[in-house]
């Protein structure tokens, strides 16, 4: 049991290794999650479970293709100024 | 119509900000939003736990700013970190002796993971404070 929790604090004062990959980038899936959540948690004036998580999953959805569509853009205007 | 400052009930919104920053969505319990106050606090402590784990505790950097001019240090990550918790301070003490350093990739999604946290966080402390000053009543129970 000590072994476990040493471990798990042990966990905490190391980073991660993290290369400078397209892998990367999926962490911002989580932190789009959390925004969508506590944004809506916010906002919504009814808490019913069904219309939580359907709002949540809306506003994900909304913010993740966004950023799909900023990357997109990017890439191109890359590929142009490269060529 | 909004209610005149005289109207308020000042000890319960202070109430009400100083629990949302003491635990992520406590006012919302004050406001008997439970459902509110759960799904919140579970979502910025996974998000900031998420953080520290990615980044080790060493995202949590106080000194680095010590000797930066006061509007650079007040627009820090740690002031955003801060935020999520006066605990937060407690790991910035911690760190503060240098032997958790972290650079690169881990330390920029730490910090923006906590950073974010703490925003989010404040989101909610001023929405709490808010329905507490307009009393309205949701259907969150």
């Amino acid at each position: 049991m000590q072994s476990i929790a040493t471990s798990l604090i042990a966990s905490f004062t190391s980073p991660m290794h993290i290369g400078t990959t397209a892998q990367a980038l999926l962490f911002i899936v989580p932190l789009i999650a959390a925004i969508s959540v506590v944004y809506k948690a916010t906002k919504l004036e009814s808490m019913a479970t069904k219309n939580f998580i359907k709002e949540s999953a809306s506003l994900f959805g909304s913010i993740f293709v966004f950023i799909l569509i900023t990357a997109i853009v990017l890439l191109v205007f890359t590929f142009l100024v490269t060529q | 119509m909004a209610k005149s400052s005289k109207e308020a009930n000042w000890p319960f919104l202070i109430s009400v900000g100083l629990l949302s920053w003491f635990v992520p969505g406590g006012g919302y319990f004050l406001l008997k939003e439970k459902k509110r106050a759960w799904i919140i606090l579970i979502t910025i402590s996974l998000l900031f736990i998420a953080g520290l784990y990615v980044g080790s505790i060493g995202v949590v950097d106080k000194v680095s700013i010590a000797d930066k001019p006061w509007i650079i240090s007040k627009l820090s990550w740690y002031t955003a970190q801060i935020i999520v918790s006066p605990v937060v301070m407690m790991i910035g003490s911690v760190t503060a002796s240098g032997q958790y350093q972290v650079y690169g990739k881990p330390e920029e999604i730490g910090q923006i993971y906590t950073g974010i946290a703490g925003l989010l966080n404040f989101l909610c402390i001023i929405n709490a404070v808010y329905l507490a000053y307009v009393g309205v009543e949701r259907s969150g129970k």
